[in-house]
């Protein structure tokens, strides 16, 4: 490696890192804010800015041609734009819904927004990474900050669980992915992704595949697909909802990220469609089956992102360009609903220790007594369902066509099999909450007067912001649907060109 | 773009409906009718040039990639349809204008049904298998808030969720369905399918799209087994039973069904599977009707058999069948939206719909008579009014098949007996007879209630006095996209003394016996157990269907979600394990060929004692020895790197399971002491996993020892160490020389880590107060917005 030219290529690369600067330089400024005011009230703002600021500048790149930064560490460019977005976008709303929820639980630290800020630094790491060194790094950098958001509400027995459980089964996972990154850079001497599809000239190592599948099960983990998935519910469930609601959709978004990166550049050919497929399908059925029976809006929204996440896995199991795109379109729909979900879910808790009042039945009536939220919520369940016109039936249209041309139908009778089966449990969250009054449900289920967040403006308006995002995706998603597509070929050629 | 806006007329209804209703007061139904009018009056302007043979499409790029366009089709099928939804929606408009007088969420009730009017027609109209899907999903949405309007009901809130419950399962079905159709032809377009021939009936998946197709078919029009949601589904309104539950919604099945024949029709599997559930459909629920006194119970029931029939008529699939279905298309929406109608004017009027307390009305509401009757007249077949000419076509379109021509025919006559016998109920029983308590209080209905069943019941007398009107214009056009050829079908009031007139004697004669047996036969056993086995019984099957599901989940949940980490921990280490020898077994396993020869016996003890100290760990149950048995593998281990020449690592590893030991003593010091121990069982499956966790591990390695090994990096540092860094230990060199920012990056986080330490003490120390600033810090409002 010629390293002569180290220091001024990396004075010319850091625009390439912008966002990590902007985001990681706010988390900085906020611990000292802090440090010197007890939970200052500028720091929501700073936060909120750092994020906006870092999507203005992400935005601008969305056009650009795929490139990589400090010695294709990184990768630049319109793939990486679309990502950082998404995970910016998630931490902005993040902000924006959490400072009235976190007050009320008297938990609205700066250290909260700082940690948000840290988490979403690795984050952008380990999606944009284009070697296994940078998704080690951005993964743990993430997951470290996940840890300690999990279990913020240290009195709580079910906080201290839900970080506990975060911690060691996350620790623990790890292992199995370093194993496996050791593996695949044993066999192939690389750590560049591009370079490891063709370090096999004649025949890929028995020995890289198993590092693949140790690979796998780590992301699986990070990405809860059956049978890595058993922390989601008892996390989600224990960590303050609007931190569950970032956890359940950027963590997942970059992970997949990485995880397409992997399975796009690295393998040589679709060989692991079978393992994909198998994982997709047991992840469905485990989140499916089990979310019918949860009283708890919170747990039935954690299996709910285990069954998408089974979704996501369909289109990478057909392992052609078009399900890659489709999956990255899905995780944009997938974020918008699941943030979305959270955070009415947020607004309109009441008590969030132990998830007691995060009942279906605290929900009754809500509908037609805060009409924004309410049918918000409606627009959220509905899109997860996979109803049109909203995002998430072209999301599921987008993993689920690339999959039967791929030669998967079965697979895809069964996702819609189970995808007609979600509709019992997302359903009954709007049965509830438009059909059944307060009347209608036991005394000690009843919300009190004036129990719950006092929703300011901009936290009810992001959450209606993302249901109009999602008529927006499920009518005019064409554009969307053409940036992801041609991030892929740009990504291919580039691949092709080293 | 004319038809377009057609389509979204409706949508930009439902939009603006619930802001001005409130301005628009009683001429709310009429005023809105004026939408679905205007739209009848525009899709007129096409009879014309479709009659001629044309067909129009219009197109707008939607996701140009996928080839999903925002287009529609006007051919005679599409056209047939569409006229049908938005005219007798000019009716029902009217009617529910007057039917919800008053009521105060009007102006959302007038929202959803026109939503779920625009859906329709987009439904009809749509040449694009992603369109056609979306507009199907949207009918089931408007169905689910239009039965659930009262929602203050629980049974209006089981019959919404249940509806949609099973009519959404039958679109995802027909999606699916859709998918592998796209993939038989290469196409999404519907008018490009439809010219495929052939391609759909050679191809491979052609069962799997015939039996997904036909599931959403079957939910949305309600054959059995799943018809039971739309019984359930009469605590809508009135307007919306007979718009959605009767005329057109349901039709939805029906039109997939004949949208579709050219390209699924003429196999055994379609006749017997369509025609045959047609049949049982129509039979079954044309008698189930007969156990009714709910004025809306026998409409339902008998709207089911008209499902049914028109089902069996698209699975036999000869010309004159699919003449015949057509035509009762026509015939059953004129006289079942007239009979709703009346059923709710009765309704309004009196407040009672069950036929035994009802009596003495023609002086009440003369008008609703007489449509009731010409509409009932229509319904039992009696010559001169339309419904005597479906029933005719019927009879001969059944009577001249070429296989189970018997069959059907019988199955025709059984259930058309039963319908005549339910017309008669209808017409005669609320109305004939003296007035009683009930009755004698009704109100007059508005012209509201009674015009739209009056101008249904001209239709009725109008086209079975003349029905050639309807050859060429209509039928023609529409036959021909069924059946996928050129077709002149020719409908007259006579047709001589044949087979089918005879048939038609006879079913009126048996049928109007069966009305003067109606309330000793409903009250019989045989009808009881029909009633109770099919009609409650298939409702309260699906009551066990989603209980069991939820019993199953619950069981799964109990099972895989327990909570335990060990048993988390467990699952994930067995998933590992199986994918890794997965691999191994689908790659084949090299590893390097294994030699015992030569082995030291000190290197055979400390293995010995490496495997012993874990495995013993299952058999002992103090923690005190479980830490002693770890430890003895741990050191073991640590022994190794020290004979192997890594006395770094070996050192590491000894000061981790010091330490590790002594954290252990620590900590166990403070836990209460084992109150249970594990039991054989469970010893034994930890056991298992662990081996054959070890076992993976160890064939990883051995893989790895039969792998060349690559050493550029090391010779790298080896070559550079002396000559770049001026330093002979390599070690050194690469902390303080080739990796210096890497090292000054440790640096600055162990004194970061060590400020944090100290910071935590510090809090720690002035803890109390610390809570006071915090419930200080509580009180102040913070305000993001």
């Amino acid at each position: 490696m010629d390293l002569s030219g180290a220091f001024t290529a990396m004075w010319a690369d850091l625009p390439a890192i912008f966002s990590m600067l902007i985001v990681g330089a706010a988390g900085l400024v906020v611990i000292l804010m802090e440090a010197f005011q007890n939970r200052d009230p500028r720091i929501p703002w700073l936060t909120a800015g750092a994020f906006g600021l870092a999507m203005g500048w992400e935005a601008f790149q969305l056009g650009t041609a795929p490139d990589t930064a400090f010695f294709e560490q990184l990768r630049t460019g319109g793939y990486a734009a679309y990502i950082n977005l998404l995970i910016l976008g998630a931490g902005l709303f993040t902000t924006l819904v959490s400072p009235p929820y976190l007050r009320r639980l008297n938990r609205n630290f700066g250290e909260v927004y700082a940690l948000l800020l840290f988490a979403t630094v690795g984050m952008i790491m380990l999606g944009t990474s284009n070697t296994l060194i940078s998704v080690f790094v951005g993964l743990e950098t993430m997951s470290v900050c996940l840890y300690i958001m999990a279990g913020l509400l240290r009195e709580d027995e079910g906080g201290i669980e839900s970080g506990f459980k975060y911690f060691v089964l996350g620790a623990f996972s790890t292992g199995f992915l370093l194993y496996g990154i050791a593996l695949m850079y044993g066999t192939t001497g690389t750590m560049h992704l591009p370079e490891m599809a063709g370090a096999f000239p004649d025949g890929v190592p028995l020995l890289f595949w198993a590092g693949v599948g140790l690979v796998i099960v780590g992301f699986g983990f990070k990405v809860s697909a059956a049978p890595f998935h058993m922390w989601t519910p008892d996390v989600y469930q224990g960590a303050p909802t609007t931190l569950t609601g970032y956890m359940s959709t950027a963590s997942k978004a970059s992970a997949f990220a990485a995880l397409i990166l992997i399975l796009f550049f690295a393998l040589p050919s679709a060989q692991a469609s079978l393992v994909l497929a198998v994982l997709a399908l047991i992840t469905m059925a485990v989140g499916n089956v089990m979310a019918l029976r949860q009283a708890n809006v919170k747990r039935m929204l954690a299996y709910s992102s285990i069954a998408h996440a089974g979704y996501m896995f369909v289109a990478l199991a057909s392992g052609t360009t078009a399900g890659y795109s489709g999956a990255l379109f899905y995780l944009l729909v997938y974020t918008v609903m699941n943030l979305g979900a959270f955070g009415v879910l947020a607004l309109l808790e009441w008590d969030g220790m132990a998830g007691r009042k995060q009942t279906l039945s605290s929900l009754a009536g809500m509908g037609l007594e805060r009409p924004v939220l309410g049918a918000s919520m409606a627009v959220f369940m509905f899109s997860l369902i996979g109803f049109p016109p909203f995002g998430g039936f072209i999301g599921k249209y987008y993993i689920f066509a690339p999959a039967v041309s791929a030669g998967l139908t079965w697979l895809v009778i069964i996702g819609l099999l189970f995808s007609a089966m979600s509709g019992y449990y997302y359903l009954r969250v709007i049965y509830v909450l438009y059909m059944q009054t307060a009347a209608d449900v036991a005394e000690a289920d009843r919300a009190p007067e004036g129990g719950f967040a006092q929703p300011a403006w901009l936290s009810t308006a992001a959450v209606a912001l993302c249901a109009v995002l999602l008529l927006v995706l499920g009518v005019a998603f064409s554009g969307v649907v053409d940036v992801t597509e041609m991030l892929f070929i740009q990504a291919d050629a580039m691949a092709q060109t080293p | 773009m004319g038809i377009v806006l057609a389509v979204f007329a409706g949508f930009a209804l439902a939009l603006v409906a619930p802001w001005i209703t409130g301005a628009t007061g009683r001429a709310t139904g009429w005023l809105y009718s004026l939408v679905p009018a205007g739209i009848t009056a525009y899709l007129s302007t096409f009879i014309a040039p479709v009659a001629a043979g044309e067909t129009m499409r219009v197109a707008y790029a939607w996701v140009p990639g996928l080839n999903v366009d925002l287009s529609f089709y006007v051919d005679g099928l599409s056209l047939f349809f569409a006229l049908l939804i938005t005219g007798i929606g000019t009716l029902i408009f009217i009617y529910a204008g007057a039917y919800l007088k008053g009521h105060h969420h009007l102006g959302r009730f007038f929202a959803y049904l026109s939503m779920f009017m625009a859906a329709m027609v987009g439904l009809v109209l749509a040449d694009n298998l992603f369109t056609f899907y979306i507009f199907f999903e949207l009918t089931s949405f408007a169905s689910f808030v239009l039965i659930g309007f009262n929602h203050d009901e629980a049974a209006s809130r089981r019959a919404a969720w249940q509806a949609l419950l099973i009519t959404k399962a039958g679109g995802l079905a027909l999606l699916a369905g859709f998918l592998l159709m796209e993939q038989a032809t290469g196409t999404l377009q519907i008018s490009a399918i439809l010219e495929t021939g052939e391609a759909i009936r050679d191809h491979g998946f052609y069962t799997a799209i015939v039996l997904l197709v036909l599931a959403g078919a079957f939910t949305k029009s309600a054959q059995f087994p799943f018809y039971f949601w739309l019984p359930n589904a009469m605590q809508a309104p009135t307007p919306v039973s007979a718009y959605l539950h009767s005329a057109t919604m349901v039709k939805a099945g029906i039109y997939v069904m004949a949208r579709f024949h050219p390209v699924l029709s003429g196999t055994d599997l379609w006749f017997w599977l369509v025609g045959g559930i047609g049949a049982f459909t129509m039979v079954l629920s044309a008698w189930l009707a007969l156990q009714y006194t709910d004025l809306k119970g026998i409409l339902a029931y008998t709207t089911i058999m008209a499902l049914g029939a028109l089902t069996m008529l698209l699975g036999l699939g000869t010309e004159t069948a699919l003449k015949a279905c057509l035509v009762f298309v026509l015939v059953h929406a004129f006289y079942k939206a007239a009979l709703f109608m009346v059923a709710g004017a009765i309704d309004h009027g009196v407040h009672e719909r069950d036929i035994t307390k009802l009596g003495g009305l023609r002086s009440k509401m003369p008008i609703t008579f007489g449509a009731a009757v010409i509409a009932c007249l229509s319904m039992a077949g009696i010559p001169l009014f339309f419904g005597f000419i479906g029933k005719e076509i019927i009879y001969e379109a059944t009577l001249h098949l070429d296989q189970a021509a018997l069959f059907f025919t019988g199955a025709a006559l059984l259930a058309n007996v039963a319908l005549v016998a339910s017309a008669g109920l209808l017409a005669i029983r609320p109305f004939m007879g003296p007035l009683n308590d009930l009755t004698s209080h009704a109100h007059r209905p508005d012209t509201g209630l009674w015009f739209g069943a009056a101008v249904l019941a001209v239709l009725s007398l109008g086209l079975g006095l003349a029905p050639w009107l309807l050859d060429s214009a209509i039928l023609a056009p529409s036959l021909s996209a069924l059946m996928g050829a050129e077709a002149t079908p020719h409908l007259a009031i006579w047709h001589g003394f044949n087979l089918p007139l005879a048939l038609s004697g006879v079913t009126v004669a048996l049928g109007v016996g069966t009305y003067f047996a109606w309330t000793p036969m409903r009250q019989s056993a045989p009808f009881r157990a029909l009633e109770r086995w099919l009609g409650t019984g298939l409702d309260n099957g699906y009551d066990h269907a989603i209980n069991g599901l939820l019993a199953t989940a619950t069981a799964q949940t109990n099972f895989l979600q327990n909570g335990y980490l060990r048993r988390y921990i467990a699952t994930i280490l067995g998933t590992t394990v199986a994918v890794v020898g997965y691999t191994f077994g689908h790659f084949g396993f090299e590893g390097p060929v294994l030699s015992f020869v030569g082995i030291a016996p000190y290197e055979w003890i400390l293995s010995l004692l490496i495997v012993g100290g874990a495995l013993a760990t299952l058999f002992l149950s103090a923690r005190i020895a479980l830490v002693a048995a770890l430890g003895i593998s741990g050191f073991s281990i640590a022994l190794t790197y020290l004979m192997y020449g890594a006395p770094d690592l070996a050192m590491t590893q000894f000061l981790i399971e010091t330490l590790t030991v002594i954290l252990f003593v620590l900590i166990l010091a403070a836990l209460p002491t084992l109150s249970e121990v594990a039991s054989i069982g469970h010893r034994l499956r930890d056991g298992v996993l662990a081996v054959a966790t070890g076992s993976m591990f160890t064939a990883l390695m051995l893989a790895v020892l039969n792998q060349p090994f690559e050493n550029r990096m090391g010779e790298y540092y080896m070559q550079y160490s002396y000559s770049e860094a001026q330093g002979r230990n390599i070690v050194n060199t690469i902390l303080v020389d080739f990796r210096a920012l890497d090292t000054l990056g440790e640096i600055t986080v162990l004194l970061i880590a060590g400020f944090g330490i100290y910071t935590l003490l510090r809090l720690k120390r002035s803890k109390t107060s610390e809570k006071v600033e915090a419930s200080r810090a509580s009180e102040q409002v913070e305000q993001l917005s």
